[in-house]
């Protein structure tokens, strides 16, 4: 082997030397939240450091001066527009009286978290590939990630906006982009890719905090050779899907990056992918402790799905007390309206509970045309809920929507295209949403509430019993906890389908929360005229705002 | 350059050991792949440039590159007579990058590898059933000629570049974690490899590498020192800027739809499909058809897009009569369909025609591919549309 003289592979080890060698990262100490301050997320009441404040995924807050009694005279404290070319779903970070935020289109804005003035705004102009979406930054060490539409990992500096660096972080950039808020931990960026509708394989990346240099990658379909591979019939597998494109949960404890796994393509055709089509639709449980991830277990929410019921919900992991006993949970929920606990070590499923009305769900779509429930977007979708320990119980929203549901019978893959064997269902009958509180004792609603929108906005909870989230239409309402009475609301005019979120400046609690247009996947015809809500009617917005209430 | 063994050793451990996790590290088995064709060539020109050691000794030969081609899961392995190669074979590693989905700029290289290397092995295998010399000599010869093919040379991108073709050329050459730019502008930071569509424009050094030598396969075209980097410039690197230019050329200027003769609409059908549009369309697509909460639909931006995916006007035409309106797909008429199909054509700066655009698909619009209008003149040069008066 000595006499192989080849250029390339010396000068990829002069590449990896340089890279490891590195220029020494200067980073102003204690300025910045470190890999400490992310495990201790929790017992920082100033801060909102994680897309739902915790590695768990629970965006709870043990303690709080807002409760059900003054919660009535919450009163916004200020507004910040950013760019509305598409609806907002970004969850504010805030450190250090700053909030991060970004637009649909990738534009990052820091903002004095008291005034909502605009500290430095970062442009940028990507090209959609199918829609316009980001759910928020990361932020570590003086920098702040962001995965984009046009498929790259920047990296900014938190002071100025400035770019630090940017690489291209996707494999395929005719069919993969970015919206989901990319987690730091560790030394690592951790990424999943949106290419789930349109052809591709999901996968979950690590990239070094640094530099951007690439550490690895997880593909959610196995290959040929790997265990769960014969869930696939033919070629299937190749452009199976399974993105992970959401939110994850990390136990730093023991290294398991919690994650749930998209729907398998082509969407709506089934019979040219015989099998349970692993690991699609499923939480994947993997120790990334190693220098490459390890599947500990993984629990299939519906095999062979047939209708884009992909776990939507971010995991969120909690201990709860089932059977009068406390037991290490993580909570799911999909777009087929089921909402599912496991146990958090094994898998193993402790229960499941239908929190949206489900109909038609064994008929495969047909190119004459099914009714099925819930909707494409129906179901629980991407912001998830919490769990508030006060009550033991569970509050997660959930849309309410039939569709009807049609396949071709034939999928071309097209680069760029949706990769369906089908189309998107059409709405068919009503469309509401539920507040659901679930609890966790017995797995039955502890109480919900009908609602004449969708309600994806995500459930923040708070001790000593409040629970905020928002709907399609606009209305931002906290509800008691234990019995789901409406004590306080406000009319943002806009839809909501960011999360909550809650952090401390100068002594005072403040509640956020993002609402903008309503985007491709929730435009509501109701909308067009102007809909009642609880303060005065709606109508589509030509805004996107954040908005932060406190205490007068 | 050959003293440093770390990044040598890295790359073998990569590539012998099990399959690991999906993604395949593609760059590593590329080089891994060379590294066995090498180990094959070396076996034959060893024995052929050496002095005739008997009968046994050109069958050992030939068994060993076979070895090293095939790898130690194919049926022509035979295990006794040692294999110089790593045990996956080049077979082995060829297909671990050519099994998976999606193809890349550099497959139509690598399966032609393959090709050759099957040939290749065919003669081997028809070497080891011939009792004259001469014969025998003569399959070698042909195998040697196959593998060189295999090798390929760094100067040459597609089939005819082979496995160093395609490493110095394409997206291949760059290794798994490494920082990747866009090829179109100058490096800002190094080490770092640019590329523009799969083609590797540039590897960036920083100056204190590349003064240790500058790597020998890699495809140099133009060194250029700037601060303290040198920049490396691979024979791809013209063909990239074209395409730079190209796409800078159609954001700056017009647009759209090709193939006139191919495609007709009338002026009529592309005011009616304008009020489609305005009800049905405009909410996720933008009044200025840039798109807002969705992608663009006329323009430069859709245009450069249409293109890079080759998009055709059938395929254009399902997206738009099977799955629009997003949030309500096939809900329009025939006649609706085609009319809004008209003003996108017309917005896009394709001329209007006597026929209307028809409710029914055509087999021929498989064929025409959607691309900037020749000579059009788009009324709003800066999104490169056409409005339909
Ligand atoms: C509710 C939002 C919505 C509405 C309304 C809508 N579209 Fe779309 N459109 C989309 C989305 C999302 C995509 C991306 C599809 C994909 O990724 O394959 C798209 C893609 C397209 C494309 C292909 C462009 C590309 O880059 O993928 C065309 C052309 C198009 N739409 C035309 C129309 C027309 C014509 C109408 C009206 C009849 C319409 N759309 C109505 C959301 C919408």
């Amino acid at each position: 082997m000595s006499r192989i003289a080849l250029g390339l592979i010396v000068l990829t080890g002069l590449v990896a030397a340089v890279l490891v060698g590195g220029s020494p990262q200067v980073g102003a100490q204690g300025a910045w939240p470190t890999s400490d301050s992310y495990v201790n997320a929790d017992k920082d009441a100033a801060s909102w450091l994680l897309p739902a404040r915790n590695y768990s995924g629970n965006r709870y807050l043990s303690e709080t001066e807002i409760t059900p009694a003054n919660v009535g005279t919450l009163k916004k404290a200020w507004s910040a527009n950013v760019d509305a070319r598409g609806p907002l779903e970004t969850s504010p970070i805030v450190w250090n009286g700053t909030m991060y935020v970004t637009s649909s289109h990738n534009d990052v804005y820091a903002l004095d978290a008291k005034t909502g003035a605009v500290k430095w705004h970062f442009p940028y102009k990507p090209h959609v590939i199918a829609f316009s979406a980001n759910r928020g930054v990361a932020l570590s060490d003086g920098k702040v990630y962001e995965g984009t539409l046009d498929g790259h990992l920047i990296a900014l500096d938190a002071t100025s906006g400035k770019p630090v660096w940017n690489v291209v972080a996707a494999h395929d950039l005719t069919n993969t982009f970015y919206t989901m808020q990319p987690v730091v931990y560790k030394n690592m960026v951790l990424l999943g890719a949106s290419n789930g509708d349109w052809g591709g394989i999901g996968y979950i990346s690590a990239f070094d905090a640094a530099t951007g240099k690439r550490l690895w990658d997880w593909n959610t379909i196995p290959g040929p050779g790997e265990a769960g591979h014969d869930s696939w019939s033919g070629d299937s597998w190749k452009r199976g899907g399974g993105a992970i494109w959401s939110g994850i949960a990390i136990d730093p404890a023991t290294n398991t990056l919690y994650a749930d796994t998209g729907n398998p393509q082509p969407d709506f055709l089934g019979t040219i992918r015989k099998g349970a089509n692993l690991y699609t639709n499923a939480m994947v449980a993997l120790d990334i402790g190693g220098s490459k991830p390890a599947l500990k277990w993984y629990r299939q929410f519906i095999p062979h799905d047939t209708h884009d019921w992909d776990p939507a919900m971010p995991p969120v992991l909690f201990t709860g007390t089932v059977n009068g006993a406390p037991r290490n949970l993580v909570a799911a929920g999909d777009k087929g309206g089921n909402f599912w606990v496991l146990d958090a070590g094994t898998g193993a499923l402790v229960y499941r509970l239908a929190v949206s009305t489900q109909k038609g769900q064994n008929t495969e779509p047909n190119r004459k045309g099914n009714i099925a429930c819930p909707n494409t977007n129906g179901g629980v979708e991407f912001n998830g809920g919490s769990y508030m320990p006060e009550t033991n119980a569970f509050y997660v929203p959930s849309v309410d929507q039939c569709g009807i549901w049609k396949s071709q019978g034939t999928a071309t893959y097209v680069a760029g295209q949706f990769y369906l064997g089908g189309s998107f269902p059409a709405l068919y009958g009503p469309s509401t949403g539920y507040v659901n509180a679930v609890d966790i004792g017995t797995g039955k609603f502890m109480w919900r509430k009908h609602l004449a929108f969708p309600q994806i906005g995500g459930a923040l909870s708070m001790s000593p019993g409040l629970v905020f989230t928002g709907g399609v239409n606009g209305d931002f309402t906290a509800y008691d906890a234990k019995t789901g009475n409406v004590l306080w609301h406000y009319a943002t005019g806009m839809t909501i389908q960011a999360p909550p979120g809650s952090y401390v400046i100068d002594g005072k609690r403040y509640v956020v929360v993002a609402a903008g247009p309503a985007g491709v996947n929730f435009a509501d015809p109701r909308l067009n005229k102007g809909a009642p809500t609880l303060e005065g009617s709606y109508k589509h917005p030509t805004s996107a705002t954040i908005t932060a209430f406190t205490l007068p | 350059m050959r003293t440093i063994a770390l990044g040598l050793a890295a790359v073998l451990t990569l590539s012998g050991a099990a399959p690991a996790r999906s993604p395949v590290d593609d760059h590593a088995s590329a080089l891994a792949a060379l590294a066995d064709v090498r180990a094959a060539v070396a076996e034959i020109v060893r024995i052929e440039d050496g002095y005739a050691v008997g009968h046994g000794a050109y069958l050992r030969a030939a068994h060993r590159a076979m070895n090293a081609l095939v790898g130690r899961r194919d049926d022509g392995y035979a295990k006794s007579f040692g294999d110089p190669g790593d045990g996956v074979g080049t077979l082995g590693h060829l297909d671990l990058m050519l099994d998976k989905a999606g193809t890349s700029l550099w497959t139509p290289a690598v399966q032609g590898a393959k090709a050759n290397v099957l040939a290749a092995a065919e003669d081997l295998q028809s070497a080891l059933a011939q009792k004259e010399m001469e014969e025998y000599q003569a399959d070698l010869t042909r195998a040697l000629a196959s593998l060189a093919l295999v090798v390929g040379r760094p100067s040459q991108s597609g089939v005819l570049g082979g496995l160093s073709g395609a490493l110095a050329n394409t997206s291949l050459g760059v290794p798994l974690g490494a920082l990747s730019a866009s090829g179109c502008a100058a490096p800002v930071r190094a080490p770092a490899y640019g590329v523009v569509a799969g083609r590797l424009a540039y590897v960036a050094l920083p100056r204190s590498a590349a003064s240790a030598g500058i790597p020998d396969d890699l495809s140099v075209a133009r060194v250029v020192v700037q601060g303290d980097m040198v920049v490396l410039y691979t024979h791809a690197a013209r063909d990239a800027a074209a395409l730079c230019r190209s796409a800078s050329r159609l954001q700056r200027t017009r647009s759209v739809v090709a193939s006139p003769s191919q495609i007709s609409y009338t002026v009529a059908q592309a005011r009616a499909g304008a009020a489609v549009y305005r009800r049905y369309c405009l909410q996720c697509h933008g009044a200025d058809l840039q798109g807002t909460a969705g992608p663009s639909v006329a323009g430069a931006d859709f245009v450069a897009t249409a293109q890079r995916n080759s998009w055709s006007l059938s395929d254009l035409r399902t997206t738009v009569f099977e799955n629009m309106p997003f949030s309500n797909p096939g809900s329009l008429t025939p006649k609706q369909y085609a009319g809004v199909m008209a003003f996108l054509l017309a917005s896009n700066c394709y001329p209007s025609g006597a026929k209307p655009f028809p409710p029914t698909a055509s087999p021929s619009f498989a064929k025409v591919k959607l691309a900037a209008v020749p000579r059009a003149k788009p009324a709003n040069a800066k999104l490169g549309t056409c409005p339909v008066k």
